[in-house]
């Protein structure tokens, strides 16, 4: 998976391609770790994104709780086999999917 | 080592031997080149004074005179005996007096005395002879003309006479004019002799100097060099075979040089070789014990899902059969079913976000909340959020449950059932092929607080059936990284014939599919799944 980052002023836009799994998602958490402090707004570009487990949903979970406390968190361009994953979970209720 | 010759000693005393043989031939050859030429300047230098006395024997005013008649008069023949006498008395060869043509290629001679040993007969007064070397003529006119020495001295070698030198001056009359040439050949006897005995001694000397510094030397790089590097040698292929650190030799070596550095590290370097082996063993030996302890918390783990089929024997309004496989480490699915009461079969089937310990312990947790509330009486969205609240207390770790509970009240087939999240189960209700049993979205356990679980009910009817399973399944991967997908599942279910599976079989049949479409690709996530099917109630019990 490649995560790429982009922060302007309080914005901090994430993209990712490839799998967000088992493997892959500890990455993720530390990327956001290390990054959300300070920062108002966080957007996620799922254009790239082709699979996300349940370690992923894990991650974004946790950020969405760390956003609800500072701010706002948008995902953008999901697939329909992550639409579905995040329909079946419930996730669709808590997340912004734009 | 003694008395064995290490390949070390062959090749420091064979470099030894050859420096030593390349010094004693320079130091031969020097010695060569300076005793000849200290020599010849000896011998040339006493022609010089040779002919210096042979000239102050002559009377230079007379010589023309001697030439021009021929008359050998009773001075001439003094001058002869004289130079005659000491030809003899210095061992020269010839002392000869000569006038030279203007070209000075021939010489008439006027005095010529020689040596009788030499068996030559003396040329006559007036004899003149063709016999000036072309290789001395502009030497001898420099002489003739300036009346200086040679800056060379001449130097011959016959086969006849063996080495000379020549000294040659110009012969003056009272008017200071050059009326003559003198010179005086002196044999170099004593030269040949002289420098071979010379050179010899001086290739003896050497030998022997160079003999004894070898010996000494030998003896030096044996005790200082060879020896302890054999010891060390020997000591790393002893170390390299039996790995066991010993000191003892290689603490003898007490040097301060390169060869004790070296025999400290390799001391040091065995101490620390062995530590490491046993740090390895002990890091190996626990890494054993957790992989042991692992092993036993997935046996626990899947010793925690009822295994033992049929589950119910005295029950025959149902059956029911499920299976977890573990992906390669300890997971986070596990399945569940137990009668509440007699008259009501909880099932359960659940997946824990991520892998490993903490998926493990956190499905143990999740799995005994749901049981205890459920086992209490309470409606299946009533337990969801009572266990959904649970689990949100002291969650920093931020895992979720993905469940799905359904509790079906057997006497009358009514089902109740709410899911959190979970994958929507296959069912196959009054005769009609499977599809997804309408479920109401509802968020995961865990995930947030106060979340509100929808339940649904429909009525279940003998020869209905209920798929249960975890996205292990439908997310099985192809080595293409294809998904198994939700429509292969349904298709299998639908399009294979199943009739008179039991339900154990059709599970191995559905496991069988699944590992087909894998083609040997890794199994990522744990494969459960779990099937109910309803009985008429005439007491027939397929179960295997």
């Amino acid at each position: 998976m490649t995560i790429t980052k982009n922060v302007d002023h309080n914005t901090l836009r994430i993209t990712l391609e490839g799998r967000l799994d088992t493997n892959t998602a500890p990455q993720l958490e530390a990327e956001l770790k290390s990054s959300t402090g300070g920062i108002s707004e966080l957007i996620f570009d799922f254009s790239g994104l082709d699979y996300i487990s349940s370690a992923g949903l894990r991650v974004l979970l946790a950020a969405q709780k760390t956003m609800n406390k500072q701010g706002k968190m948008t995902i953008l361009h999901v697939n329909e086999t992550i639409m579905e994953v995040f329909e079946i979970t419930g996730f669709v209720d808590i997340l912004t999917i734009a | 080592m003694k008395g064995k010759i290490s390949g070390l000693s062959v090749k420091l005393i064979a470099s030894v031997l050859l420096l030593s043989v390349l010094l004693c031939a320079a130091i031969s050859y020097m010695g060569y080149r300076e005793f000849t030429t200290v020599l010849e300047e000896e011998y040339n230098r006493s022609a010089y004074e040779i002919a210096e006395t042979a000239k102050t024997y002559l009377n230079p005013d007379r010589l023309d005179y001697y030439l021009e008649t021929g008359e050998i008069d009773q001075e001439y023949l003094d001058i002869q005996a004289k130079l005659d006498a000491l030809v003899v008395s210095t061992d020269s060869y010839i002392i000869y007096v000569t006038k030279l043509s203007d070209n000075y290629t021939t010489s008439t001679y006027i005095f010529d005395s020689v040596h009788p040993d030499t068996g030559f007969t003396r040329y006559e007064l007036g004899y003149t002879a063709q016999d000036m070397d072309p290789a001395y003529q502009e030497e001898v006119a420099e002489i003739m003309t300036t009346g200086e020495r040679s800056a060379v001295y001449f130097y011959s070698y016959t086969q006849a006479s063996g080495a000379h030198t020549t000294a040659a001056i110009p012969v003056e009359n009272s008017a200071g004019e050059i009326v003559a040439f003198l010179g005086v050949e002196k044999a170099m006897t004593a030269l040949e002799n002289a420098r071979s005995t010379y050179v010899w001694n001086v290739m003896g000397i050497t030998m022997l100097a160079v003999a004894l510094f070898l010996l000494v030397y030998i003896g030096f790089l044996r005790r200082e060099v060879v020896s302890p590097i054999l010891t060390i040698a020997g000591e790393a292929q002893r170390f390299a075979e039996d790995n066991v650190a010993r000191l003892d030799l290689l603490e003898q070596i007490r040097k301060e040089d390169e060869i004790g550095t070296l025999a400290r590290v390799i001391g040091k370097m065995e101490t620390d070789i062995v530590q490491y082996v046993e740090n390895l063993t002990a890091v190996t030996a626990e890494k054993e014990r957790i992989g042991a302890e692992l092993n036993v918390a997935t046996q626990i783990q899947a010793d925690m899902l009822p295994w033992i089929f049929p589950p119910f024997p005295d029950r025959q309004e149902f059956d029911i059969y499920a299976t977890m496989t573990p992906a390669k480490e300890v997971g986070g699915d596990f399945y569940d079913f137990f009668l509440v009461d007699q008259d009501h079969l909880a099932v359960v089937m659940a997946d824990v976000s991520g892998k490993g310990v903490p998926a493990a312990l956190f499905m143990v947790i999740a799995k005994t909340l749901i049981k205890n509330h459920a086992q209490a009486g309470m409606a299946p969205s009533r337990v969801f959020e009572t266990v959904n609240n649970q689990l949100c207390e002291n969650n920093e770790a931020g895992m979720f449950v993905t469940a799905f509970l359904g509790i079906l009240e057997i006497s009358t087939g009514r089902f109740t059932y709410v899911n959190a999240g979970h994958n929507p189960p296959l069912a196959a209700l009054g005769g009609q092929p499977y599809d997804w049993l309408p479920s109401k979205r509802s968020f995961v356990l865990a995930g947030m607080e106060n979340v509100h679980y929808r339940q649904q009910e429909i009525t279940l009817l003998p020869g209905d059936r209920l798929f249960l399973y975890t996205d292990g399944v439908t997310e099985a991967l192809d080595p293409d990284n294809a998904l198994y997908s939700d429509s292969r599942l349904q298709a299998f279910f639908n399009e294979v014939d199943l009739a008179d599976k039991s339900l154990e079989e059709q599970l191995a049949l559905l496991h069988q599919d699944i590992a087909a479409f894998a083609a040997g690709a890794e199994q990522a996530d744990d494969i459960t799944m779990l099937l109910l099917r309803i009985n008429e109630t005439d007491g027939r019990n397929e179960n295997g």
